[in-house]
């Protein structure tokens, strides 16, 4: 057996959905080559941009990271990360670690937000309450919320996540299945919202497959937390991402036709579907929402916080 | 013939049983999914098909997690 491309006989990866088997440097090479090629085909990045990296320390963050910086060091645009700390016990701060790491190593601006700092309690300390909702809704609201104020208050342009193919498919079906076309409008390689105080977010690895972002950071040897959060357990989305890989076992290239069909729809969605956002302030903190209270805010006043 | 397995807390000898024993009948024999994890034979990435000899060093790392 020998490399598709270089015919190097150490190969590492046999790629399904196109029968392609590559050695470790073309493998490396084939993924930032489709990220950057998805940066330049859905206009991602534009020259001077400030871009903001959502940076947990897994490898979905690690790789868009690496991969931005190689236009930071072609002077393109400037990155600063933020990491927010949710207060996981024997999870959280291993991650936190990591992503200091990262950002010391490339010597950019960056920030480390918990909850316990901006809102006086942990996500441990939410699910010790009795009729929570959930961790996984306080921790994805609270999260969006500290990016979205990171992005502001460090002069961010751009808010850059490590959505990868296997999410974005998920979100879309997930989506379908529930019949939730306000959400199923929202995905997509780059959200721009009406209010100007929300930073445009990008997705520059939303083409590759979760699993290659995992091979790609042990090809590189890049430093990630590799766990799972003792709070994941059977959602939905779960259900979903195990249907798909199922499907997509005889039908290797199925992730990439849904992702494919979605976003020849996509603009037809937006615009039959289009609701007027009313462009409310929350009365409390002052972000935009569209009702009295952000679901930041909402939270956090049942909580009695 | 036997070979040394790493995998997360696990660092064990085993009998390799068969020849043409590949690194994908070891992840069916511990129950473990292609799709969640990849192998190092004596520290360098391989395939799945690699087949294992004797003495090698097989580390697995998982690298996709639920939730
Ligand atoms: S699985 Fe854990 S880290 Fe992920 S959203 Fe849920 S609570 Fe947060
Ligand atoms: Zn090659
Ligand atoms: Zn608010």
């Amino acid at each position: 057996m020998q490399c598709s491309k270089c015919g190097n006989p150490k190969v590492i990866y046999k790629r399904e959905q196109s029968g392609q088997i590559l050695c470790k440097d073309c493998f490396i090479e084939s993924i930032e080559k489709k990220a950057i090629r998805t940066i330049k085909k859905e206009k991602l990045l534009d020259k001077g941009d400030k871009v903001l990296v959502a940076l947990s320390g897994g490898k979905d963050s690690v790789t868009t990271l690496e991969i931005l910086d190689s236009f930071r060091q072609r002077n393109i645009i400037d990155i600063c990360a933020v990491t927010v700390d949710e207060g996981i016990a024997n999870y959280r701060q291993d991650g936190v670690d990591i992503a200091i790491r990262h950002a010391e190593r490339l010597g950019i601006e960056h920030r480390v937000v918990s909850l316990k700092e901006e809102y006086g309690i942990t996500l441990d300390e939410i699910m010790q309450r009795e009729n929570h909702k959930g961790s996984c809704t306080y921790c994805g609201v609270f999260r969006r919320t500290i990016i979205n104020k990171a992005a502001r208050e460090m002069k961010a342009t751009k808010i850059a996540t490590g959505h990868n193919l296997d999410d974005e498919v998920q979100g879309i079906m997930m989506n379908y299945l529930e019949g939730n076309t306000d959400n199923l409008t929202k995905l997509g390689p780059k959200s721009e919202s009406k209010a100007e105080e929300f930073t445009t977010k990008i997705k520059p690895l939303r083409e590759i497959p979760e699993r290659e972002i995992g091979l790609y950071v042990v090809a590189k040897e890049l430093e990630v937390h590799f766990d799972s959060c003792p709070y994941a357990m059977q959602s939905f989305r779960g259900e979903v991402s195990e249907a798909i890989n199922q499907l997509a076992e005889k039908h290797p290239t199925i992730k990439y036709s849904t992702l494919r069909g979605y976003d020849k729809i996509k603009n037809i969605l937006k615009n039959e579907l289009k609701k007027d956002y009313s462009h409310g302030r929350c009365r409390r903190c002052g972000e935009p929402a569209s009702n009295e209270l952000c679901k930041a805010c909402s939270f956090l006043e049942e909580l009695g916080l | 013939m036997k070979f040394t397995l790493k995998y997360k807390q696990i660092n064990e000898e085993r009998e390799i049983p068969d020849e043409n024993y590949s690194i994908k009948d070891l992840l069916d024999d511990l129950e473990l999914s292609a799709q969640t994890i990849v192998s190092k034979q004596n520290g360098e990435l391989v395939i799945e098909d690699t087949v294992i000899e004797d003495g090698d060093e097989i580390q697995l790392v998982q690298i996709i997690y639920g939730g």
